[in-house]
């Protein structure tokens, strides 16, 4: 059986006419997520977060692409590998680092797991960790939207291998009834955990599966974040008047393992080299540096703006305190059910 | 007043909240323009038009999660899932998504809504059109469950779990639908959740219920009377969380409980509130807690005697509250 089949997508880069702004600002966000997400990895293996973490890393504009440019009222419904959708979507560092940390400053006051990022603020929705569970939600976000006539719209994202699930035709299904302003992002990174993507479909663009609810599929180089940015954009905006869902495959790639305790054996350095040399930071960096948007100067005075606004963000959220322990307590229902306390 | 049917009871609580509060919706299978199997919802399609009387695709997942979405961003769904049986595909957004979004997201997000199931046997219904399977919500902190015996109870509790903030599990009985009626007062009125009722005062035995089975307890109780046994009879009508204070006082003051339950013995509700009263109050009791319950089989059998036998009735009620009287 061939796993992984090699389908080259022409990245068509330089055609892509995108605003100087634009170009800069998703830069920027995906360099942020970046270096975030390395540095996440460094501090769990320095012991500085309990749990695990699962890195991003490889697959950042799948996430930033889409993401920029969407008002805080839209919603983001998100699956584990998020981070650079809610850095893009402006969720503070310290929030961010406050979830992987479990403090009470994180939005969910240290309840769900890491990675699991979300802020009503800026409409990320918590995720719960059932696959696909979120892009259930997210269309009935949408559902929610298109009832209330309001122009809002919701990015669902989730790996290949969440839409082998019921639950996801089921919200494509209806999705595609009823036109919802929804976009559906599939971040195919080839591999759900260690299930390669052939053994996850019989089919080998995932946007196939559009066909069947009557809405397009797009299958498209997940690691030019211009592309995908482009791509997605105009998904949202005919989404944005009621013209209804996409489905966008972005064909991609995650560097490290499924979370970090996964040595991903199940897959050949060939494979892993061959896409690190499709790197998304480093083919953003050649476009803007072709067009003289970006210089190296320019780039290494970022990393350092950067790389400082996350040393402070860690450090103050290393400074927070965990919830108390009775906060196990509260947010079970409303304040109408208290929940009784055990005498231990 | 009004004679209104348990049914009727509901499809006036939907009509009344919709004209109220205009984000309340409905969505569900068959509900609109078949006005649901039931005919629950008969006539709001024609009155609120297809954007909030939604016919859903067969798709219990969606039912669940969509609606969960929905109350996210500010609506208030009433889902039906049309068969109690069928709930099991929607298990995984009641239990991972409806039930713990408060939880998960710090109290950040929220979804206020309803699920009615059509629920119950003693209808003919056979093994998949009798199930109820309450005791799967009942485990998870997060969910309100909820089960009116009576035609106010369920238009009020109905009423209740619309306008609330947490997420509900309505369960209807099929059997109740129709069969009795009750006068209803003309003006707005709601039950409160968390409460049981006192149906009947009584000073030997506590008999405690819900839905189709206060009303077989009552009939025992009212047999009971007869042959000098003073039963008194709690109709919970909400199941979780429950009404410990009510239950508690009740046993003080009898000494005696036999608690009956529609569904299977085994891990059932009636096993929670029999180890919360031996752990409260066991130094009240005179006796074992007794519970009459259905069997312990898959479910409810199709041919009429199988069915007799599965389900608890007011001799069986009876028969167990003379066992505990003699201890
Ligand atoms: C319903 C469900 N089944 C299994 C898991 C365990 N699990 C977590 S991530 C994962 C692989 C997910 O693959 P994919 O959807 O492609 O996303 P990726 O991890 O590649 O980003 C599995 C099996 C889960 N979280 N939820």
């Amino acid at each position: 059986m061939p796993i992984n089949k090699k389908k080259t997508v022409d990245s068509k880069a330089n055609q892509i006419s995108l605003p100087k702004k634009t170009m800069l600002g998703l830069f920027d966000n995906l360099l942020k997520t970046r270096l975030l997400d390395e540095r996440f990895r460094k501090l769990y293996r320095q012991g500085r977060f309990a749990g695990t973490y699962f890195s991003a890393v490889g697959q950042e504009a799948t996430t930033v692409g889409p993401t920029y440019g969407l008002r805080d009222e839209d919603i983001i419904a998100p699956s584990h590998r998020e981070i650079g959708a809610n850095v893009t979507k402006g969720v503070p560092l310290d929030k961010i680092i406050a979830q992987v940390y479990a403090r009470e400053s994180s939005p969910d006051k240290g309840k769900s797991h890491p990675c699991h990022y979300g802020w009503k603020a800026k409409g990320v929705i918590t995720p719960s960790s059932t696959l696909a569970g979120q892009t259930v939600v997210g269309t009935g976000c949408a559902m929610g939207f298109k009832i209330m006539k309001k122009d809002n719209v919701v990015l669902a994202f989730f790996g290949e291998g969440s839409t082998s699930r019921g639950g996801w035709h089921e919200a494509l299904n209806y999705a595609g009834i009823h036109n919802l302003p929804i976009v559906y992002i599939c971040q195919n990174n080839l591999w759900a955990e260690s299930v390669p993507s052939t053994l996850q479909a019989g089919i080998e663009d995932f946007s196939d599966r559009a066909k069947a609810y009557g809405f397009p599929g797009i299958t498209i180089d997940g690691n030019n974040v211009f592309t995908v940015h482009k791509t997605a954009s105009e998904a949202i905006s005919k989404a944005r008047k009621g013209e209804g869902p996409t489905l966008i495959e972005c064909k991609t790639y995650r560097w490290y393992g499924h979370s970090e305790i996964d040595p991903a054996d199940y897959r050949t350095q060939e494979e892993l080299e061959e896409w690190k040399r499709k790197d998304p930071l480093q083919i953003a960096e050649k476009i803007l540096m072709d067009l003289k948007i970006l210089t190296t100067t320019k780039r290494e005075a970022l990393v350092e703006q950067i790389n400082q606004e996350i040393d402070e963000a860690i450090e103050s959220v290393e400074k927070d305190a965990y919830a108390a322990p009775e906060e196990a307590y509260i947010d079970v229902y409303s304040e109408q059910f208290p929940v009784k306390r055990v005498d231990w | 007043m009004k004679k209104t049917t348990y049914i009727e009871g509901i499809t006036e609580a939907l009509d009344e909240e919709m004209e109220r509060d205009e984000k309340v919706f409905l969505i569900g299978e068959d509900i609109g323009i078949y006005g649901g199997v039931f005919k629950a919802t008969k006539g709001l399609l024609d009155k609120y038009g297809a954007e909030r009387v939604i016919d859903s695709p067969i798709s219990e997942v969606y039912i669940a999660g969509g609606s969960v979405g929905a109350a996210m961003v500010g609506l208030k769904p009433v889902a039906e899932i049309q068969f109690a049986d069928f709930i099991t595909p929607s298990m995984d957004q009641i239990i991972q998504q409806m039930a713990k979004m408060r939880y998960r997201t710090g109290g950040q997000w929220t979804c206020p809504m309803t699920i009615r199931v059509c629920c119950g046997g003693d209808i003919g219904g056979g093994l998949y059109h009798s199930q109820i399977n309450e005791q799967w919500f009942f485990s998870q902190p997060g969910l309100v469950v909820v089960m009116p015996a009576t035609p106010y109870d369920a238009k009020g509790l109905l009423k209740s779990a619309i306008r609330g903030d947490d997420p509900v599990i309505y369960f209807e009985h099929k059997r109740l639908y129709r069969w009795i009626k009750e006068n209803l007062p003309e003006e707005d009125f709601t039950v409160p959740i968390g409460k049981a009722a006192l149906r009947k005062e009584g000073s030997d035995v506590t008999l405690v219920s819900y839905g189709l089975m206060y009303h077989r307890s009552m009939e025992a109780a009212l047999a009971l009377e007869k042959e000098g046994i003073s039963a008194e009879v709690i109709d919970m009508r909400t199941i979780l969380p429950w009404d410990r204070e009510m239950i508690f006082e009740s046993v003080k003051k009898t000494s005696k409980a036999v608690l009956v339950q529609e569904s299977s013995k085994t891990g059932g509700v009636m096993a929670e509130i029999s180890a919360s009263i031996t752990e409260e109050v066991f130094d009240f009791l005179d006796a074992p807690v007794a519970r009459v319950c259905g069997l312990d089989v898959p479910a409810i059998p199709f041919a009429p005697p199988m069915e007799h036998l599965f389900l608890p009735n007011a001799e069986k009620i009876s028969k167990a509250v003379k066992n505990i009287i003699e201890y």
